[in-house]
């Protein structure tokens, strides 16, 4: 063998350790990567939180809604009474119609609340399972990244033994 | 972004892991028909299971109604189970989901499925909201007597062709596999 294939065979190998070093950082990299498993832990368990926000201002909602239904039928019943009670309870008929006008109101605002509420819990639900499906997703395909890096990395290391 | 043939494949597939998987029996009857947008509602049952399969380009939102009442619960309950319906059917339903998921797997890498997810019925009424590209409702009848909804929902970012699914309906039946949530 002379000195310049001596060289060569020198200047390859150091080629390869420097590739092999390279795999390496790659493999780290790719490591280090996949503990973004525990920010999808993270996320899942915010959004958990925040479907269960979401129920719970739906279950205040049928709670206003059945408050004011209740509140329309006392103001009927007060209606009718006043109306018996003749021209003395005069003054208490325009009360009860304001109470029942109110809690009409109070009644369409509990339906409008609650549309809402159902149209977050759809989209939060919806946001919330793309995001848990999409981290399945890119773990499978930061596994598969991992699997080929370390096979480059076996072969690398086979090619640079002595 | 999605060709009407894409939809008509996707439907045979969807409709492939129904049959696959929410049946008990491989003689029982099982008829899919489409119900029209804007038919009336007669679901009373108050909740609805949402399972979503989403790839980079797509998420494809599954979503279940069943009436709770003694046929539906003498068909999915024969064991003696401490199970209520809904966490029985849910099982079932991430079976079909995973059926789908797995077709649609063949065509679309990356593909990944999330865990089921109950949420009130009235929610329906929003889909629209998710800026889909296309919806589809079907109702299941099984054995003449079991009734279910069963609703796709497909949102694109990008244009995709959904080809026609793989196999048979018998060959896929009873090898769904378990989706553990």
């Amino acid at each position: 063998m002379n000195d310049d294939s001596h060289v060569a065979d020198a200047s390859n190998g150091a080629k390869r350790a420097e590739l092999l070093r390279k795999a390496e950082n790659v493999t780290r990299g790719v490591g280090d990567i996949k503990t973004l498993a525990v920010a999808f832990e993270r996320w899942h368990e915010d959004l958990i939180l925040m479907t269960a926000q979401s129920r719970g201002l739906s279950l205040i909602g049928e709670d206003l809604s059945q408050i004011a239904r209740h509140m329309i039928m006392v103001s009927i019943n007060a209606a009718i009474e006043a109306a018996r009670a003749g021209e003395i309870a005069r003054g208490f008929v325009v009360v009860a119609a304001e109470v029942k006008t109110q809690a009409q109101s109070v009644q369409a605002l509990a339906g409008s609340m609650r549309k809402t509420v159902d149209k977050g819990e759809l989209l939060t639900a919806a946001t919330f399972q793309d995001i848990q499906a999409g981290g399945k997703m890119m773990m499978a395909a930061i596994s598969g990244l991992e699997a080929m890096v370390q096979q480059l990395h076996s072969e690398l290391a086979e090619n640079t033994d002595p | 972004m999605i060709s009407a043939r894409s939809m008509q494949n996707l439907e045979s597939a969807f409709h492939k892991a129904i049959k696959a998987n929410l049946l008990r029996e491989d003689d029982d009857s099982c008829e899919i028909a489409s119900i029209e947008s804007g038919s009336p509602d007669q679901y009373s049952e108050r909740q609805l299971l949402l399972i979503t399969i989403s790839s980079f380009v797509f998420r494809l939102i599954v979503i279940f109604r069943i009436i709770d009442n003694p046929v539906t619960r003498a068909y999915y309950m024969r064991v003696n189970t401490t199970q209520q319906l809904d966490e029985v059917f849910a099982e079932v339903a991430n079976m079909c989901g995973g059926s789908l998921s797995r077709e649609l797997s063949y065509q679309f890498s990356h593909l990944a499925m999330s865990t089921p997810c109950v949420l009130n019925s009235q929610c329906m009424e929003f889909l629209d909201d998710l800026r889909p590209e296309y919806v589809a409702r079907y109702g299941v009848t099984i054995n003449d007597s079991v009734q279910l909804q069963a609703t796709l929902c497909m949102c694109c970012s990008r244009p995709i062709e959904v080809a026609a699914p793989t196999g048979t309906d018998e060959a896929d039946t009873g090898a769904g596999e378990l989706e553990f949530f």
